[in-house]
């Protein structure tokens, strides 16, 4: 078993490093889209798949993250890299300040909150032409001077991996466990000696941090950013996409978001029919399989594949 | 001036009435079913256009046809509650509040998008109850306005007769205050949580069906009335019927008010709806069971 999980991982690397050698440029910049959301998915799943705080405001970090690096590069003339670290670091310190303000409520007045600090926001990025350019949005100036994609593939793909696999560690690590103590009973956990505060708030500013850095890639790379960014239709395609993977694990969220994306784009002829698939898929998957549709299809999938292999071992030994 | 203060305010006060009947549905739903409804506003959008068409296809009269458009949104939520929230009278099921959560929040995705491609992304417009205006000195209101609110009252009060005069609505509140004893003396919960979505859904559609006069149907009309029913239900405490009546009134009057005082009109009607939201998220804060919440409906 653990060595198939070895050599799909090899598969998948080599198949990630030669992708855009394979496909055409539109394909690529779908799939440089589906890596971002993924960032945004498997962040949003370790805050409420792992950490259980079901949040509606993930992509007000995202637009926390792209803005900040966007008027720092434009209005205040910072060299673009510092601005998108600046945009990371605004939304980890917004995501912890969001983390402390809700510590006191849960479950639906938590989503709430965080939708009404996501639609206030939105608002104020609307409102505030001169500062933001309204909903008409800001142009951001271009990271890369290249004609293809390429380096913008590659840098996407760093940071999924450096983000995806430094979650994993986190969920692997004590504070995994944290996290899904106080998942299940705040007042056990803190019973059995977690900080329940200190790792509630920090749930919040790691998975701001990683919805920031979606968002400090995506206005460089599409090169304009509107209010859009942070409205409830695009929350509900993030949440889709980590349902559709399994919320409770972070390659099923990656995997979920890269599938919806292409998707997206496959369906993209089918316009309007698109939104309300996923939101129709997100149903079908809440109300019929809990546990995602990717996570469990990719076990029973390992599972036959072992059992014929041990099989063949079996008849081979014969 | 003063006469614009005086218009906004009784504009206030209708939009009160209308937000009362939003966010009474979103509270009974809340206090039976422990869920918080994230597709209420879009059921009111299917409430004004089940409305529309109703008035534009059957040629039912306006006034009939708000009862027509409540009576398709009760079935409409209850086949919502039968399909989709079955689940949450499970035992099986762990963590009830999560899936009530994210099971709503999937339906308004689903339903906003839907009526795009069902009743198109255009504004429609169903003919006035009543065309012209009603003129008192400087006060100039819209006879359409005042029958909304007239209707909007008279569905409230026939509302709080049901829910403490009629066997139904003891019922409804003692499955309210434990499930448990409610079964004991021979109450059928599940038939309970069927009535209390039907019930929720059908006075959200009214409301719809009365305002659609008023502003014009949109698919994505909910989305605002969506949150501002939970700035109400919070600040009205989840559960008390009374205190959401009493704070939609305040918020339909501030909020109008609000948009006449703002020094800068330009940003008055954008940071209106803002305005509702930084209030509920400070009332979020700082008394989490709302102004006059009821203990006992807490969350589970």
């Amino acid at each position: 078993m653990r060595r198939l999980d070895i050599a799909l991982g090899l598969v998948l690397a080599i198949l990630a490093a030669a992708f855009p050698f394979l496909v055409n440029a539109y394909w690529l910049h779908v799939m440089i889209i589906g890596m971002m959301s993924a960032i945004m998915a498997a962040s949003w799943a370790l805050l409420a798949g792992y950490a259980g705080q079901f949040s509606f405001g993930h992509m007000a970090f995202v637009a926390i993250g792209g803005y900040t690096a966007a008027l720092l590069a434009t209005d205040a003339g910072l060299p673009l890299p510092l601005g998108m670290l600046a945009g990371v670091i605004a939304s980890a310190v917004f995501g912890g300040i969001i983390g402390w303000t809700c510590l006191r409520m849960s479950g639906p007045y938590l989503a709430i909150f965080t939708m009404a600090f996501s639609e206030v926001l939105r608002i104020v990025i609307v409102t505030e032409v001169e500062v933001t350019g309204g909903a008409g949005g800001i142009t951001v100036p271009q990271l890369f001077h290249a004609q293809t994609d390429f380096p913008y593939y590659y840098l996407i793909l760093a940071l999924l991996i450096v983000s995806v696999g430094g979650m994993m560690l986190v969920v692997a690590s004590r504070w995994g466990l944290f996290f899904r103590a106080i998942r299940e009973n705040e007042q056990a956990a803190a019973a059995a000696g977690v900080k329940v505060t200190r790792f509630r708030i920090i749930a919040f500013a790691i998975a701001s941090s990683l919805a920031g850095l979606a968002g400090a890639f995506y206005a460089p790379y599409i090169g304009i950013l509107t209010p859009d960014v942070a409205s409830q239709d695009q929350m509900g395609l993030v949440v889709a996409m980590a349902i559709v993977g399994g919320m409770e694990s972070l390659p099923g969220a990656v995997a979920g978001a890269i599938a919806v994306e292409f998707l997206v784009e496959a369906l993209r002829s089918y316009g309007q029919w698109r939104l309300v698939l996923f939101g129709a898929l997100l149903l079908f998957t809440m109300r019929f399989a809990r546990n995602g549709l990717i996570t469990p299809g990719w076990l029973r999938l390992r599972g036959l594949v072992g059992l014929g292999a041990a099989r063949l071992a079996r008849e081979a030994a014969d | 001036m003063l006469d614009y203060i005086l218009i906004q305010a009784a504009n206030g006060l209708v939009i009160g009435v209308l937000f009362a009947l939003i966010a009474t549905g979103l509270t009974i739903i809340f206090s039976i079913l422990k869920i918080v409804n994230f597709a209420h506003g879009e059921i009111y959008m299917m409430g004004g256009y089940f409305g529309y068409y109703v008035i534009t296809l059957l040629g039912v009269p306006p006034f009939p046809a708000v009862l027509v458009a409540m009576a398709i949104t009760f079935l409409f939520s209850v086949g919502l509650e039968r399909g989709l929230l079955t689940p949450l009278y499970s035992p099986r099921i762990e963590r009830k509040a999560d899936y009530g959560i994210l099971i709503t929040f999937g339906l308004s995705v689903f339903l906003r998008n839907i009526a795009i491609i069902l009743f198109g992304p255009f504004p429609l417009r169903p003919p006035s109850f009543i065309e012209g205006d009603l003129i008192i000195g400087g006060l100039i209101i819209s006879y359409d306005r005042l029958v909304a609110a007239g209707g909007g009252i008279l569905l409230l009060g026939a509302l709080i007769y049901f829910l403490n005069r009629t066997v139904w609505g003891q019922a409804l509140n003692a499955v309210s205050q434990s499930r448990e004893s409610a079964s004991i003396v021979g109450i059928n919960s599940e038939r309970m949580y069927m009535l209390a979505f039907g019930l929720g859904g059908a006075l959200a559609g009214g409301a719809g069906a009365l305002i659609a006069p008023i502003y014009s149907l949109s698919p994505s009309m909910g989305l605002v009335p969506d949150t501002q029913a939970f700035v109400i239900v919070i600040l009205g405490g989840l559960g008390s019927v009374s205190g959401t009546i009493i704070a939609a009134l305040l918020l339909g009057l501030s909020e109008n008010l609000f948009i006449a005082l703002l020094p800068d009109p330009s940003r008055g009607p954008s940071y209106a709806n803002a305005f509702g939201l930084f209030i509920m998220m400070l009332v979020l804060l700082v008394r989490p069971t709302g102004i006059f919440g009821r203990q006992h409906v807490a969350m589970e």
